[in-house]
Protein backbone atom coordinates (compact mmCIF):
# COMPACT_ATOMS: atom_id res chain seq x y z
CA UNK A 1 0.00 0.00 0.00
CA UNK A 2 1.61 3.62 -1.02
CA UNK A 3 2.41 5.42 2.42
CA UNK A 4 3.09 1.92 4.12
CA UNK A 5 6.62 2.66 6.36
CA UNK A 6 7.55 5.60 4.73
CA UNK A 7 10.11 7.45 7.04
CA UNK A 8 9.19 10.75 8.26
CA UNK A 9 8.77 13.80 5.85
CA UNK A 10 9.05 17.42 6.84
CA UNK A 11 6.24 19.32 5.56
CA UNK A 12 8.71 21.91 5.00
CA UNK A 13 12.28 21.33 3.98
CA UNK A 14 13.57 24.58 6.49
CA UNK A 15 12.68 22.11 9.22
CA UNK A 16 15.00 19.84 8.09
CA UNK A 17 17.73 19.39 10.81
CA UNK A 18 21.16 20.88 9.69
CA UNK A 19 23.31 18.03 10.27
CA UNK A 20 21.22 16.04 7.95
CA UNK A 21 20.61 17.92 5.21
CA UNK A 22 21.07 16.41 1.27
CA UNK A 23 24.85 17.13 0.95
CA UNK A 24 24.37 18.13 -2.83
CA UNK A 25 23.26 20.99 -5.41
CA UNK A 26 22.58 20.61 -9.30
CA UNK A 27 25.76 21.74 -10.89
CA UNK A 28 23.95 23.36 -13.61
CA UNK A 29 21.40 25.03 -10.76
CA UNK A 30 24.33 26.57 -9.50
CA UNK A 31 26.61 27.47 -12.74
CA UNK A 32 23.06 29.86 -13.73
CA UNK A 33 22.96 31.20 -10.39
CA UNK A 34 26.71 32.34 -10.37
CA UNK A 35 26.87 33.17 -13.90
CA UNK A 36 24.00 35.36 -12.81
CA UNK A 37 26.02 36.63 -10.02
CA UNK A 38 28.93 38.01 -12.32
CA UNK A 39 26.48 39.31 -14.56
CA UNK A 40 24.77 41.23 -12.08
CA UNK A 41 27.77 42.99 -10.51
CA UNK A 42 29.01 43.53 -14.19
CA UNK A 43 26.67 46.17 -14.44
CA UNK A 44 27.07 48.09 -11.46
CA UNK A 45 30.88 48.24 -11.81
CA UNK A 46 33.28 50.29 -13.99
CA UNK A 47 36.21 48.18 -14.01
CA UNK A 48 37.84 44.77 -13.87
CA UNK A 49 39.30 45.23 -9.91
CA UNK A 50 35.74 46.57 -8.67
CA UNK A 51 34.21 43.91 -10.06
CA UNK A 52 36.93 40.84 -8.90
CA UNK A 53 36.27 42.66 -4.89
CA UNK A 54 32.58 42.30 -5.40
CA UNK A 55 32.61 38.57 -6.18
CA UNK A 56 35.70 38.45 -3.15
CA UNK A 57 32.82 40.19 -0.92
CA UNK A 58 30.44 37.56 -1.63
CA UNK A 59 32.42 34.99 -1.25
CA UNK A 60 33.60 36.16 2.14
CA UNK A 61 30.06 36.38 3.69
CA UNK A 62 29.85 32.62 2.53
CA UNK A 63 32.99 31.59 4.09
CA UNK A 64 32.06 32.65 7.48
CA UNK A 65 29.07 30.59 7.43
CA UNK A 66 30.73 27.69 5.67
CA UNK A 67 33.25 28.39 8.92
CA UNK A 68 30.38 28.16 11.25
CA UNK A 69 28.69 25.45 9.67
CA UNK A 70 31.84 23.28 9.44
CA UNK A 71 32.98 23.52 13.15
CA UNK A 72 29.71 22.07 14.10
CA UNK A 73 29.13 19.55 11.78
CA UNK A 74 33.30 18.33 12.08
CA UNK A 75 32.98 15.28 14.87
CA UNK A 76 34.39 16.70 18.61
CA UNK A 77 34.05 20.36 17.40
CA UNK A 78 38.49 20.76 17.98
CA UNK A 79 39.69 24.31 17.50
CA UNK A 80 42.18 25.25 15.02
CA UNK A 81 45.08 27.15 16.26
CA UNK A 82 47.72 25.98 14.10
CA UNK A 83 48.43 26.93 10.67
CA UNK A 84 48.90 24.09 8.97
CA UNK A 85 45.85 22.96 10.72
CA UNK A 86 43.57 25.31 9.46
CA UNK A 87 45.41 25.10 5.90
CA UNK A 88 45.28 21.55 6.18
CA UNK A 89 41.02 21.85 7.35
CA UNK A 90 40.60 24.71 4.60
CA UNK A 91 42.23 22.35 1.96
CA UNK A 92 40.01 19.08 2.41
CA UNK A 93 37.13 19.49 4.42
CA UNK A 94 35.85 22.99 3.00
CA UNK A 95 36.71 21.83 -0.73
CA UNK A 96 34.88 18.19 0.21
CA UNK A 97 31.72 20.28 1.59
CA UNK A 98 31.81 23.01 -1.13
CA UNK A 99 33.23 21.18 -4.48
CA UNK A 100 32.63 17.34 -3.45
CA UNK A 101 36.29 16.71 -3.45
CA UNK A 102 39.89 17.50 -2.04
CA UNK A 103 41.95 20.85 -3.42
CA UNK A 104 44.68 18.98 -6.16
CA UNK A 105 47.73 20.50 -4.11
CA UNK A 106 48.53 22.70 -0.80
CA UNK A 107 52.31 23.96 -1.34
CA UNK A 108 53.97 26.38 0.73
CA UNK A 109 55.68 29.54 -1.18
CA UNK A 110 59.47 29.48 -1.70
CA UNK A 111 60.01 33.29 -2.19
CA UNK A 112 58.24 34.33 1.08
CA UNK A 113 57.63 32.92 4.33
CA UNK A 114 54.26 33.74 4.57
CA UNK A 115 52.62 32.79 1.27
CA UNK A 116 50.77 29.37 0.71
CA UNK A 117 49.10 27.89 -2.69
CA UNK A 118 46.64 25.70 -2.99
CA UNK A 119 45.89 24.42 -6.26
CA UNK A 120 43.11 23.36 -8.38
CA UNK A 121 43.04 21.72 -12.02
CA UNK A 122 39.77 23.73 -13.16
CA UNK A 123 37.54 25.90 -10.43
CA UNK A 124 34.42 23.86 -10.02
CA UNK A 125 32.93 27.43 -10.54
CA UNK A 126 35.19 28.27 -14.04
CA UNK A 127 34.30 25.65 -15.12
CA UNK A 128 31.42 27.46 -17.83
CA UNK A 129 32.88 30.38 -17.55
CA UNK A 130 35.43 32.12 -20.48
CA UNK A 131 36.74 35.41 -20.02
CA UNK A 132 37.29 37.61 -22.84
CA UNK A 133 40.76 38.80 -23.70
CA UNK A 134 40.12 42.64 -22.96
CA UNK A 135 39.06 41.40 -19.59
CA UNK A 136 42.62 40.90 -19.01
CA UNK A 137 43.83 38.92 -15.75
CA UNK A 138 40.14 38.67 -14.58
CA UNK A 139 39.86 35.41 -12.48
CA UNK A 140 36.17 34.17 -11.60
CA UNK A 141 38.00 32.61 -8.66
CA UNK A 142 37.79 35.48 -6.80
CA UNK A 143 34.93 33.89 -5.40
CA UNK A 144 36.39 31.31 -3.99
CA UNK A 145 39.18 33.02 -2.85
CA UNK A 146 36.89 35.10 -1.55
CA UNK A 147 35.33 32.19 0.21
CA UNK A 148 39.00 31.14 1.92
CA UNK A 149 39.55 34.62 3.16
CA UNK A 150 36.39 34.39 5.19
CA UNK A 151 36.93 31.17 6.62
CA UNK A 152 40.37 32.04 7.25
CA UNK A 153 39.78 35.42 9.14
CA UNK A 154 36.75 33.66 11.26
CA UNK A 155 39.45 31.28 12.39
CA UNK A 156 41.81 34.18 13.29
CA UNK A 157 44.46 33.83 10.54
CA UNK A 158 43.55 36.93 9.16
CA UNK A 159 45.03 37.07 5.32
CA UNK A 160 44.71 38.59 1.73
CA UNK A 161 43.55 35.80 -0.55
CA UNK A 162 43.75 35.89 -4.26
CA UNK A 163 42.83 33.65 -7.26
CA UNK A 164 45.60 33.43 -9.85
CA UNK A 165 45.78 31.53 -13.35
CA UNK A 166 48.84 29.94 -14.02
CA UNK A 167 49.73 28.41 -17.32
CA UNK A 168 50.46 24.96 -17.83
CA UNK A 169 52.95 23.08 -20.59
CA UNK A 170 51.29 20.88 -22.29
CA UNK A 171 47.82 21.71 -21.33
CA UNK A 172 45.06 23.77 -23.01
CA UNK A 173 43.23 25.51 -20.02
CA UNK A 174 45.72 27.06 -17.46
CA UNK A 175 45.81 26.04 -13.73
CA UNK A 176 44.30 27.83 -11.25
CA UNK A 177 46.02 29.21 -8.20
CA UNK A 178 44.59 30.47 -4.62
CA UNK A 179 47.21 32.40 -3.46
CA UNK A 180 47.55 33.09 0.23
CA UNK A 181 49.46 35.06 2.17
CA UNK A 182 49.13 35.52 5.75
CA UNK A 183 49.03 39.18 7.96
CA UNK A 184 52.13 39.66 10.31
CA UNK A 185 50.68 39.03 13.78
CA UNK A 186 49.68 35.16 12.14
CA UNK A 187 53.25 34.65 12.12
CA UNK A 188 54.44 35.72 15.10
CA UNK A 189 51.73 33.79 16.64
CA UNK A 190 52.81 30.79 14.89
CA UNK A 191 56.35 31.22 16.05
CA UNK A 192 55.64 31.68 19.27
CA UNK A 193 54.04 28.72 19.67
CA UNK A 194 56.66 26.78 18.53
CA UNK B 1 16.57 26.11 36.29
CA UNK B 2 18.65 27.93 34.08
CA UNK B 3 18.57 31.62 34.51
CA UNK B 4 20.16 33.19 31.04
CA UNK B 5 22.02 32.50 28.32
CA UNK B 6 24.27 34.67 26.38
CA UNK B 7 26.33 34.71 22.90
CA UNK B 8 28.99 36.75 22.95
CA UNK B 9 30.76 38.16 19.71
CA UNK B 10 34.74 37.33 19.05
CA UNK B 11 34.96 41.25 20.27
CA UNK B 12 33.53 40.51 23.28
CA UNK B 13 30.21 42.30 22.21
CA UNK B 14 27.61 40.90 23.27
CA UNK B 15 24.90 39.12 20.23
CA UNK B 16 22.40 37.97 22.40
CA UNK B 17 21.00 37.65 25.77
CA UNK B 18 17.90 36.51 27.37
CA UNK B 19 17.09 35.41 30.69
CA UNK B 20 14.76 33.15 31.77
CA UNK B 21 13.67 33.79 35.27
CA UNK B 22 11.20 36.66 36.21
CA UNK B 23 12.31 36.83 39.73
CA UNK B 24 15.96 37.65 39.39
CA UNK B 25 17.38 41.19 38.48
CA UNK B 26 18.20 41.33 34.21
CA UNK B 27 21.09 43.48 35.05
CA UNK B 28 22.72 41.45 37.40
CA UNK B 29 22.70 38.51 35.21
CA UNK B 30 24.68 40.74 32.48
CA UNK B 31 26.54 41.77 34.83
CA UNK B 32 27.53 38.04 35.83
CA UNK B 33 27.98 37.47 32.02
CA UNK B 34 30.17 39.81 31.43
CA UNK B 35 32.86 38.77 34.46
CA UNK B 36 33.03 34.91 33.36
CA UNK B 37 34.50 36.85 29.78
CA UNK B 38 37.45 37.64 32.01
CA UNK B 39 37.92 33.75 32.98
CA UNK B 40 37.08 32.48 29.24
CA UNK B 41 40.11 35.05 28.15
CA UNK B 42 42.23 33.66 31.02
CA UNK B 43 41.28 29.83 30.23
CA UNK B 44 42.43 30.70 26.57
CA UNK B 45 45.10 32.36 26.92
CA UNK B 46 46.86 30.09 29.32
CA UNK B 47 46.13 26.74 27.91
CA UNK B 48 46.76 23.77 30.29
CA UNK B 49 49.94 22.31 28.41
CA UNK B 50 47.82 18.52 28.07
CA UNK B 51 46.55 17.83 24.79
CA UNK B 52 43.52 17.21 23.99
CA UNK B 53 42.48 20.62 26.22
CA UNK B 54 44.27 22.88 23.81
CA UNK B 55 41.79 22.82 21.40
CA UNK B 56 38.53 22.02 23.11
CA UNK B 57 35.55 24.18 22.37
CA UNK B 58 33.31 23.38 25.96
CA UNK B 59 34.90 25.01 28.49
CA UNK B 60 32.93 23.43 31.72
CA UNK B 61 32.47 25.11 34.41
CA UNK B 62 33.85 28.76 34.88
CA UNK B 63 33.79 29.81 38.22
CA UNK B 64 30.47 29.51 40.56
CA UNK B 65 29.11 32.55 42.52
CA UNK B 66 26.94 32.56 45.77
CA UNK B 67 23.86 30.83 43.83
CA UNK B 68 24.72 30.62 40.05
CA UNK B 69 27.17 28.48 37.98
CA UNK B 70 28.30 29.61 34.98
CA UNK B 71 29.58 27.48 31.99
CA UNK B 72 31.21 28.77 28.98
CA UNK B 73 31.67 27.31 25.33
CA UNK B 74 34.46 28.31 22.88
CA UNK B 75 33.97 28.10 19.25
CA UNK B 76 36.03 27.99 16.51
CA UNK B 77 35.21 31.56 15.49
CA UNK B 78 35.69 32.98 18.88
CA UNK B 79 32.03 33.26 19.36
CA UNK B 80 31.16 32.31 23.14
CA UNK B 81 28.02 31.14 24.59
CA UNK B 82 27.46 31.31 28.40
CA UNK B 83 25.05 29.26 30.03
CA UNK B 84 24.14 30.74 33.67
CA UNK B 85 22.04 28.06 35.79
CA UNK B 86 20.84 27.76 39.36
CA UNK B 87 21.01 24.34 39.60
CA UNK B 88 23.27 23.00 42.37
CA UNK B 89 23.49 19.21 40.99
CA UNK B 90 23.82 19.41 37.11
CA UNK B 91 25.71 16.88 34.93
CA UNK B 92 28.79 17.45 32.85
CA UNK B 93 26.76 15.85 30.02
CA UNK B 94 23.81 17.73 30.14
CA UNK B 95 25.54 20.68 29.92
CA UNK B 96 27.56 19.66 26.86
CA UNK B 97 24.57 18.63 25.34
CA UNK B 98 22.46 21.71 25.91
CA UNK B 99 26.06 23.18 24.09
CA UNK B 100 25.08 20.83 21.18
CA UNK B 101 22.13 21.98 20.76
CA UNK B 102 22.58 25.70 20.95
CA UNK B 103 25.61 25.51 19.05
CA UNK B 104 23.04 24.05 15.88
CA UNK B 105 20.49 27.13 16.52
CA UNK B 106 23.04 29.45 16.55
CA UNK B 107 25.20 28.23 13.31
CA UNK B 108 21.13 28.43 11.58
CA UNK B 109 20.56 32.00 12.35
CA UNK B 110 24.17 32.70 11.41
CA UNK B 111 23.57 31.13 8.15
CA UNK B 112 20.47 33.66 7.63
CA UNK B 113 21.85 35.92 4.14
CA UNK B 114 20.26 39.14 5.58
CA UNK B 115 22.30 38.37 9.23
CA UNK B 116 25.04 40.80 9.67
CA UNK B 117 27.92 39.36 11.55
CA UNK B 118 28.46 41.08 14.75
CA UNK B 119 25.48 42.73 15.24
CA UNK B 120 22.72 41.11 17.33
CA UNK B 121 20.72 38.24 16.54
CA UNK B 122 17.24 39.27 15.69
CA UNK B 123 15.93 36.03 14.63
CA UNK B 124 12.36 34.92 15.79
CA UNK B 125 12.83 31.50 15.09
CA UNK B 126 16.21 31.10 17.28
CA UNK B 127 14.93 32.80 19.74
CA UNK B 128 12.03 30.19 19.85
CA UNK B 129 14.10 27.44 19.57
CA UNK B 130 16.62 28.99 22.50
CA UNK B 131 13.51 28.60 25.01
CA UNK B 132 12.76 24.97 23.70
CA UNK B 133 16.09 24.31 24.33
CA UNK B 134 16.29 25.84 27.83
CA UNK B 135 13.38 23.65 28.89
CA UNK B 136 14.20 20.64 27.72
CA UNK B 137 17.08 21.07 29.80
CA UNK B 138 15.59 21.76 32.26
CA UNK B 139 13.36 18.44 32.27
CA UNK B 140 16.02 15.91 31.47
CA UNK B 141 17.82 17.31 34.25
CA UNK B 142 15.20 16.84 36.59
CA UNK B 143 14.39 12.96 36.06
Amino acid sequence: MIGVGKVKQYSNVLDKPLSKGKQEVSLSAFAFLFSELVQYNQTQVDNISELERRLEDAGYAVGARVLELLCHREKGNRKETRLLGILSFVHSTVWKVLFGKVADSLEKGTEHEDEYMISEKELLVNRFISIPKDMGTFNCGAFVAGIVRGVLDGAGFPAVVTAHFVPMDGQQRPRTTILIKFAEEVLRREARLG
Amino acid sequence: MIACVAVIGHQNNPLYIQSFTEADDALKLHHIVHCSLDVVEERVNNPKKSGPTLNETFLGLLYPTENYKVYGYLTNTKVKFILVTTDLDVRDADVRNFFRRFHAAYVDAVSNPFHVPGKKITSKTFAERVSNIVKSFGLSSAG
